[in-house]
């Protein structure tokens, strides 16, 4: 590996530790321009070589942040890219002509295959490769970079006028773009409600409600401790997902949710949750305290004073990042490719992933 | 030496064409990774300060994690003591790296005993050339620094003299990571211009704090406010011009009470310091007490997203459990032991059955045995602990053999190496090195209290306590020396403030409780200015008081510098002739000072018994009287100077004031200071002063005799100088 490489990928790696980079939008947009580079200054002789080197760099990426999967899902999304032309490649010149010279005459069963379209396949496997996997990064670039539009597709009916929304995670754009999409296209009217996320996303709630407000829709922030109160009324929860696992169940970028999504269970409120296809994730939330981040306890005691509490250590403070919705308190997924039942996510999933890259550790 | 600073003010001019040019992208920043203390003594003997682990994690790390996410481009590690072990361990470390986010390079800056030598150090080698960040070695933040940049840039825009923006940030004054010299800083309300620092006396000590302030320096502003609930952690954003004041002002030692207060006192430089405050976790690591609350705190995440599973170092695994408990990889823990909240452990490490650990920080491959209680402690690497020991509130370093069923009680130290013995209780608060620690071999500035006759004495103590290992604490089988803390054979006060630096233990969290008084005193945070024009009148007259005495003081300590370093005249006359004009007094003051400086000092020699009396004026008044030849020109002045002698003696309090003023006068006499006929002006017009009738017995002896000496020498010149040497 070049030594100008290995620097981009540390630096990417120290940049995540420091939480530099946040956001599964931007770390997966990072991912893809890492690994562009990646695979143009890779060297390999077998294929296998760059599958093992990918895994390797797809574990310290795990390792610099654990709870951000968007960094495993993209590369495990090129492993299994590499590996279905793999698959190609080796079918190819297994049974190099398959199912029509077969139809053809009886004659071609016997026949040995063709010389030289065998060395061409060959070939084809050894330079056009790295051509086809860089243009393989480049479509998950641009769906990456469209997944709302795909998103606001699907989504835009399943409001109805004089509906009443919730929503719990004020930091997702995608749901702000869905939203006001709604709103222009459909011209519907409808009420968001936004819960005010204390301790960490707060200010993003309230700048999330001014821009709706601001779209002509009716918004109104609630505390956290009121969607009890106020879920009978509801017609839908929409919430964002940071990651989405094969069981269905998935990680919020909000702490909070999964209090709300309870909530919605009680009152057989529908929960839409939101997702583009690269936050899903081939994982299953066997630990789920290993999954969710724990956060500064400087939010929650704001200032830095609580010497008057005791005398040593008696006040502690917990604040997670985040929350684990199980699958059974989700009604259905919304995603750039279609809507789906949770219980339908790991089909989704084994479309996308290899069963082989799940654990990335060589 | 002057060649060389031309040479560096031509180089720094050339720079200053590409500053323009780069100064936007490079960011420098300076790291002293000296205090220039000895608070962390007997550890700081072996290792420096910034390479002490705070949660398994060398204390450099932390300043320069946040250097990188400041963005930093350039680094200067300014070293001064264990240079070499930061140096090695810099070269190792990630830093190193060619993908290191800025270009680290250390300074081997030996002879520097103080922030002020460092900087002029590193004035000298003209490293820098555009804005840099002044950070200690120490420093545990999280802080948005961005944020702190543009405040600076902003600042620097509209105000041209800008030099330094300080970085604050807001916490209580009870805070337990609050620095140890609290400090008052008086701020503009609206531009966050720093106005005046004061630093206060130490929350714990006795002293009542209490602030002064030159109505002058408030002229202009409308609304300020004094604060000291600002946690200081040395941040600051400096110009270029900074390291160049410290070469201008030679004296300067202390960044914050000599630098910043210089700067915004003075009427030369007329330079401003801004304040940014920030609500960030910020804090130094500079006394155990702080090593401990930082600890907690980190352990605690309050410093999020500096946090100890984030594995900064290469090598590190951590993972997080709820409870704020951190586990490395290959920790093996008894089936029977328990982990309580808020507690790291390192790779390595065993735990024996029915070991219960809570609020501490374990460090790599120690080995910690059956039914050990630790709470609130610290234990650094490759440790041994055997079974049935209680350690309580204590710090032990690496490699650390602790025998079974030994007691450690609240605050105790325990040095590289050390070995205790089984069955031992080490009682609160004690400090133990593997080798002797000799406190003379570090003379920092923060220990000047030192006198002469006062370190012989302490290293005799030293000396005594220090060459025997401590086998009666330490068990027969202990290696060990038990260091005495500064604080121990100091006088009274001294010691208590020392102590309460010093210590870990909790007793001072009951000394704490007399910062109540202090912040009563002080504890108005915002006062609204509204002062009529009489009381500007009235303030304005006792400020004039003020000048003079701070003039006599200023002047006094000058003179008393000189006589004890020995200084030539022109040196000390230069410099009492600057205090003199930058303070705008008359000569008579200058008189008045010296005078009462030289009597000081022959009182001191006289009371300590060093000299007597005779030979100590004859010292003191044969070499230092000639000054008064600079500071009196025409008889009046030197009347003055005669009458000023006569008061200071009668001031002073000698056991014999006719005494010494007979001898000094003849002694400024036989220099040729005093004219015959200016003493006998002088005497007409006091003998008759019955004030000074006691005083003066001797000398209108001398007069008398000096009055017939000239009627003689007028016939004989020499024998009349004979004499008088005789007399």
């Amino acid at each position: 590996m070049s030594s100008e490489l290995n620097a981009t990928i540390a630096s990417f790696c120290d940049r995540l530790k420091r939480r530099q980079i946040t956001g599964s939008y931007h770390v997966a947009l990072e991912t893809l321009q890492l690994l562009k580079r990646f695979i143009s200054a890779a060297r390999w002789s077998h294929t296998n070589e760059l599958i093992a080197q990918l895994r390797d760099l797809g574990s310290r990426l795990e390792k610099a942040h654990p709870t951000e999967f968007t960094c495993g899902n993209i590369i495990r999304r090129v492993l299994a890219f590499i590996r279905d032309e793999l698959e190609e490649d080796l079918e190819m010149s297994k049974t190099p002509t398959p199912a029509e010279p077969m139809i053809s005459s009886m004659f071609n069963l016997l026949q040995r295959p063709a010389v030289p379209e065998k060395r061409k396949s060959v070939v084809h496997s050894k330079t056009d490769l790295r051509q086809a996997v860089i243009q393989g990064i480049k479509d998950i670039i641009d769906e990456v970079t469209n997944i709302d539009d795909g998103i606001q597709q699907i989504a835009i009916d399943l409001i109805h006028d004089r509906e009443i929304l919730l929503t719990p995670t004020p930091d997702s754009k995608t749901v702000l773009k869905f939203l006001i999409k709604a709103r222009q296209r459909n011209n519907r009217n409808f009420t968001v409600l936004v819960t005010e996320g204390f301790p960490n996303n707060t200010q993003a709630a309230h700048e999330f409600a001014k821009k709706l407000s601001q779209h002509d829709i009716e918004t109104t922030v609630i505390p956290d401790t009121a969607v009890f109160a106020l879920m009978s009324r509801v017609g839908k929860v929409i919430l964002g997902a940071k990651a989405v696992f094969t069981n269905g169940g998935t990680v919020s970028s909000t702490a909070g949710v999964s209090s709300v999504c309870e909530c919605a269970r009680e009152f057989k409120t529908p929960v839409f949750a939101v997702a583009g296809l690269y936050k899903l994730s081939p994982l299953y939330p066997f630990n789920i305290e290993k999954l969710v981040e724990v956060g500064g306890s400087q939010r929650v005691l704001s200032t830095m004073d609580y010497e008057g509490a005791g005398s040593h250590n008696r006040l502690d403070t917990v604040n997670p990042v985040a929350d684990y919705v199980p699958p059974e308190n989700i009604d259905i997924y919304i995603s750039n490719i279609g809507g789906f039942a949770p219980s339908f996510i790991y089909r989704v999933v084994w479309d996308n992933y290899k069963q082989e890259d799940v654990n990335l550790e060589n | 030496m002057a060649g060389k600073k031309e040479k560096d003010n031509t180089k720094s001019a050339s720079k200053k064409g590409n500053e323009h040019l780069v100064g936007e992208e490079r960011l420098q920043a300076v790291v002293l990774t000296d205090s220039f203390e000895t608070r962390f003594m007997p550890l700081t003997a072996v290792k420096p300060r910034c390479l002490l682990p705070l949660a398994n994690t060398p204390l450099i790390e932390y300043t320069l994690e946040f250097l990188a996410k400041a963005g930093v481009n350039e680094v200067y590690l300014v070293c001064a003591s264990h240079a070499d072990q930061i140096n090695e361990y810099i070269e190792k470390s990630k830093w190193n790296l060619p993908w290191a986010p800025f270009k680290l390079q250390t300074i081997m800056s030996l002879e520097s005993r103080s922030v002020g030598d460092a900087m002029r150090d590193i004035d000298n080698r003209g490293l820098i050339t555009g804005d840099f960040i002044l950070v200690s070695g120490d420093l545990v933040t999280n802080m948005q620094f961005d944020k702190a940049l543009e405040f600076h840039r902003k600042k620097r825009a509209s105000d041209k003299d800008h030099i330094v923006t300080m970085c604050l940030s807001e916490g209580s004054q009870f805070y337990r990571t609050r620095s140890h010299d609290p400090a008052a800083f008086i701020l503009d309300k609206k531009t966050n211009r720093c106005l005046y620092y004061h630093q206060l006396p130490p929350a714990s000590s006795r002293k009542k704090g209490a602030i002064d302030i030159d109505p002058e320096l408030l002229e202009d502003v409308d609304d300020f406010v004094l604060r000291n609930d600002l946690i200081d952690c040395h941040v600051d954003i400096c110009s270029a011009l900074v390291p160049a004041i410290f070469q201008e002002n030679f004296d300067y030692q202390f960044l914050r009470s000599d630098f910043v207060k210089g700067v915004l006192t003075s009427d030369l430089l007329k330079k401003s310091i801004y304040a940014y405050i920030m609500e960030s976790y910020a804090a130094r690591v500079e006394s155990w007490q702080t090593y401990d609350a930082i600890s907690q705190d980190f352990i605690a995440r309050w410093c999020y997203p500096l946090v100890l599973n984030a594995n900064f170092l290469e090598d590190q695994t951590y993972s997080y459990e709820s409870r704020h408990v951190y586990k490395e990889k290959n920790v093996v823990l008894a089936q029977s032991c328990k982990i309580g909240k808020h507690t790291a452990i390192g790779s390595g490490t065993k735990i024996g059955e029915g070991t219960s650990v809570e609020n501490s920080v374990i460090g790599r491959n120690c080995h910690i045995g059956d039914n050990v209680v630790i709470q609130n402690s610290y234990i650094w690497d490759d440790t041994t602990v055997l079974d049935s020991t209680i350690i309580e509130h204590s710090i032990l370093a690496s490699n650390v053999k602790i025998g079974r069923n030994v007691s450690l009680s609240d605050g105790c130290v325990i040095g590289f190496n050390v070995i205790i013995g089984d069955n031992m209780v080490i009682p609160q608060g004690c400090k133990i090195s593997e080798t002797p620690v000799m406190k003379s071999e570090v003379q920092f500035l923060d220990n000047e209290s030192y006198d002469e006759d006062d370190s012989t004495i302490s290293s005799d103590r030293a000396t005594n306590f220090k060459l025997e290992p401590a086998s009666d604490l330490l068990g027969e089988t202990g290696v060990g020396y038990i260091y005495e803390s500064d604080g121990s054979n100091g006088d009274e006060d001294a010691s208590d403030e020392t102590r309460i630096n010093n210590t870990l233990a909790y007793r001072i969290d009951e000394l704490y409780l007399s910062d109540d008084s202090i912040s009563s005193s002080t504890g108005e945070r915002k006062k609204k200015r509204t002062m009529s024009t009489t009381s500007v009148y009235t303030d304005m007259e006792g400020e004039d008081e003020e000048d003079e005495e701070d003039f006599e003081v200023e002047a006094m300590a000058t003179v008393e510098r000189a006589m004890e370093n020995s200084h030539d005249l022109d040196t000390a006359l230069l410099e009492l002739n600057t205090l003199r004009m930058s303070m705008n007094v008359t000569y008579h003051e200058v008189r008045a000072a010296t005078v009462f400086a030289l009597l000081k000092r022959v009182y001191h020699f006289i009371a300590t018994q060093t000299l007597g009396a005779k030979e100590a004026i004859s010292k003191i008044f044969g070499k230092w009287g000639l000054l008064f030849n600079r500071q009196a020109f025409e008889k009046d002045e030197y009347i003055d100077l005669m009458n000023i002698l006569l008061e200071k003696v009668l001031v002073i309090q000698f056991e014999k004031p006719e005494f010494v003023l007979f001898r000094a006068l003849n002694c400024l006499y036989d220099q040729d200071v005093l004219d015959e006929e200016i003493i006998y002006t002088w005497w007409a017009q006091v003998s008759d002063d019955a004030k000074y009738d006691q005083v003066k017995t001797l000398t209108a002896k001398w007069i008398e005799w000096l009055q017939t000496a000239e009627e003689e020498s007028s016939e004989e010149e020499e024998s009349g100088e004979e004499e008088s040497e005789d007399d």
